[in-house]
């Protein structure tokens, strides 16, 4: 996706080295309003490099990056909730004295009001005056949460917001960030969770190595894939899926397979060879998962590949 | 600077909220007097044990005036009239023949009684010491004991020698003691300052009467009080610093506030909680010695330079606390760092006495010149009664403002660099090359 005028983020051409290692390399990316973005990349692969430099906390070596169509500045970032993948809270300070001082360096407005809505909201008036060090950990990541949200910002930055949590406090995560999707506020979120990105994301980017290498909806990713997946379930053992002629990759799930089929294969061929040696109980022909594609461009091979590249 | 006042009230309501804090502000005076008051409450504490002597009087003049004088220290010194308590040791002398044949025998003997306890020591007074003549070599007196390096009964008995020793020189000289008796007082020299003229009545003083209290206990104590302003506040931003850095919340407040916010912050948090504490100290101080009738030496034109120089030695301390505090990854990181980072602060204390002693000499000028020790070094001279030149002061000034300015810029430099830094040991080279080029 190219950097349109009305976006919420704008990246061009931006680059950051630490010494001789490059994070981030001329990437260009383009956040549009209201959305919810979904950022994908193996680690170290220059995220939270990036979510640095949006948020002003790191400075590009080279390229531009626009907030809400302006430069960035101090107003600029005021605008916008963070909160980082390494994150931590005042120990000794009380939940609801700690938000309100979060919120008051944000120079949000009806800090007070917005602080208990949003306890109420994740369930969590009854710990507003106990100190951060009573809370369990869930409970933390969910203050923490607030923090970033509770003045009301236009554009949410989350680095790894379901990293840690449970699955009932992932709900409620997902929960409150489609809540702020239909508040019209814009939601970035880095994440390692493909299904989730899956789910939740209007539009996807996957950087790999510091450079971008995915980046749209997840139908418009998926159709640059053809149909060459195929999704089994079968009875008893699926260890001879590998061997069969045409297959590519076998991902065993245990109770379920995913194929990598060859652009010159036959699913129905296949489905007759299995058929051949056990029975079928499922049966679809399919485009890669999120996370299929991730693996594909990440994964074991791909950065053999690379590095086969390099050496060459 | 709305952010920075917002951060720098959390910061000081965190510091000042804290039992740590409260019980600080009454425990550390006690703890920087605390020899002073050790000296004052223990000076009668003494152990009031008997002292038993043996003399060997080679002289035969002396042990007789010795044992006199010992009596009289036992009826008048030993007792406290007021309370009736025993609050000095007696000293219980006799006189033991002199063994010319085989002294050291006779020693040996005499310090087996005082190992065994039956003796508290023994005096050998060589015949020679009334009129040594040329060769003092010769005459000695001798004062055995199990520690005399220390022992109070030495000193004694040496101003109880020499001044019978005196007497009877003057005896043998064939002077009449009576007709030289103020030949032994002692007379005092009295100090005092340089006169002025009264503008007013045109009367010219006396001079002000030079006390300790004025020439060092004040100054002395003015430096301290800067001193424990400068460690309330600089080595806590360190640590605060490193605990933010280590427990990520560094980067949640970086999301909000620019990295020189953050310092800023927290300098201003600093200043704030010196504030508090010299309030309570120079406040409670002037009450406390207006009180007691000792105004007149409380110097109050050093006030303003007092406060001047603390608030840009805090800015300057605190400034580096909290940029080697954001180079820390760890507890012990920052406990190898602590003491480097404080040392220029505590520095003029290795030097204060030759400064109080003789404010207007070149090493003390020169050395309260240098701008980490200026702020405690300069007040110190000011505090006596010299009168410091005042283009010192205002020099001094100048240059602390220059090293204010030059640590806050170099500190923020390596703060930017560091506060996001995990893992990386705060390596001298490092922190040079961050503060270099950023």
């Amino acid at each position: 996706m190219t950097s349109t005028p009305d976006a919420a983020v704008s990246l061009t051409g931006v680059t950051k080295t630490f010494g001789k290692h490059v994070a981030v390399d001329d990437l260009v990316l383009s956040v549009p309003r209201g959305s919810v973005y979904g950022f994908i990349g193996p680690n170290g692969s220059g995220k939270t490099t990036t979510l640095r430099m949006i948020m002003n906390i790191l400075y590009p070596d080279s390229g531009t990056i626009r907030v809400f169509g302006a430069p960035l500045s101090p107003a600029a970032c005021d605008r916008i909730g963070y909160m980082p993948e390494e994150r931590g809270l005042y120990r000794r300070m009380k939940v609801r004295e700690l938000l309100v001082f979060l919120a008051g360096l944000k120079n949000g407005t009806d800090i007070r009001r917005s602080v208990d809505d949003w306890l109420a909201r994740l369930d969590l008036s009854d710990w507003a005056d106990k100190k951060v060090e009573t809370l369990s950990k869930g409970m933390s990541q969910k203050v923490q949460f607030i923090a970033t949200v509770v003045f009301q910002p236009d554009l949410v930055i989350l680095d790894e917001p379901f990293a840690g949590l449970d699955p009932v406090n992932t709900e409620v995560m997902k929960d409150a960030i489609l809540e702020l999707r239909r508040r019209g506020t814009t939601v970035l979120f880095s994440t390692h969770d493909m299904s989730m990105a899956e789910r939740m994301c209007d539009f996807v980017c996957m950087i790999f190595r510091g450079s971008k290498v995915l980046d749209g909806t997840l139908n418009d990713i998926r159709d640059t894939y053809a149909l060459d997946t195929v999704r089994l379930r079968i009875a008893g053992d699926g260890a001879f899926l590998g061997s069969l002629h045409g297959v590519d990759h076998v991902n065993d799930y245990g109770r379920m397979q995913e194929l990598r089929i060859d652009a010159a294969a036959d699913p129905q061929e296949i489905l007759r060879a299995v058929m051949l040696q056990t029975t079928v109980e499922q049966f679809e022909v399919v485009k890669p998962s999120l996370h299929d594609i991730f693996v594909r461009i990440a994964g074991p091979a791909a950065k053999k590949a690379v590095q086969e590249g390099a050496h060459a | 600077m709305r952010k920075i006042l917002r951060f720098a009230g959390r910061e000081y309501r965190a510091a000042v909220k804290t039992k740590g804090f409260i019980i600080g502000l009454l425990i550390a005076p006690l703890l920087m007097s605390g020899s002073v008051i050790a000296i004052i409450l223990l000076k009668d504490r003494v152990d009031t044990t008997d002292r038993r002597i043996a003399i060997i009087d080679q002289t035969e003049r002396m042990a007789p005036e010795l044992l006199r004088r010992a009596e009289l220290h036992n009826t008048y010194s030993v007792i406290d009239t007021a309370t009736g308590e025993k609050v000095r040791p007696r000293y219980l002398f006799h006189v033991v023949e002199t063994d010319t044949a085989r002294s050291s025998d006779q020693y040996l003997r005499l310090s087996d009684s005082v190992r065994s306890g039956a003796l508290y020591g023994f005096l050998v007074i060589d015949s020679n010491i009334v009129h040594p003549g040329a060769d003092l070599d010769r005459a000695y007196v001798t004062y055995y004991a199990r520690n005399t390096a220390l022992d109070d009964l030495r000193n004694w008995i040496s101003s109880q020698v020499n001044m019978h020793l005196r007497e009877l020189r003057l005896q043998d000289a064939g002077v009449d003691r009576s007709a030289v008796e103020d030949l032994f007082v002692w007379m005092r020299v009295e100090g005092r300052g340089l006169l002025t003229r009264d503008a007013k009545t045109g009367d010219i003083d006396a001079g002000r009467e030079a006390t300790p209290v004025e020439a060092i206990i004040v100054p002395i104590g003015i430096m301290m009080i800067m001193l424990l302003m400068i460690m309330m506040s600089a080595p806590g931003m360190l640590h605060s610093v490193m605990e933010e850095k280590t427990q990520r919340i560094a980067e949640v407040l970086l999301g909000s506030i620019r990295p020189f916010e953050f310092m800023a912050g927290k300098i201003v948090g600093g200043i704030a909680v010196s504030l508090t504490t010299s309030a309570v100290y120079i406040l409670g101080g002037i009450i406390a010695v207006t009180y007691l009738g000792y105004e007149e030496y409380i110097p109050f034109h050093v006030l303003p330079w007092f406060l001047v120089y603390m608030l840009l030695a805090v800015i300057m301390f605190g400034a580096m606390s909290a940029a080697l505090g954001s180079t820390c990854s760890e507890a012990k990181d920052a406990q190898s760092l602590s003491f480097p980072t404080m040392l220029p602060a505590i520095f003029p204390m290795f030097v204060y006495l030759p400064v109080v002693k003789e404010p207007m000499s070149d090493f003390s000028t020169w050395i309260s010149l240098i701008p980490p020790f200026t702020p405690l070094l300069m007040t110190l001279r000011m505090s006596t009664p010299e009168s410091i030149p005042l283009w010192q002061p205002v020099v001094g000034l100048f240059g602390v403002l220059l090293c204010t300015l030059l640590f806050v810029w170099a500190g923020g430099r390596i703060f930017r660099v560091a506060i996001l830094m995990q893992g990386t040991p705060p390596k001298f080279a490092n922190i040079l090359r961050w503060a270099l080029r950023g």
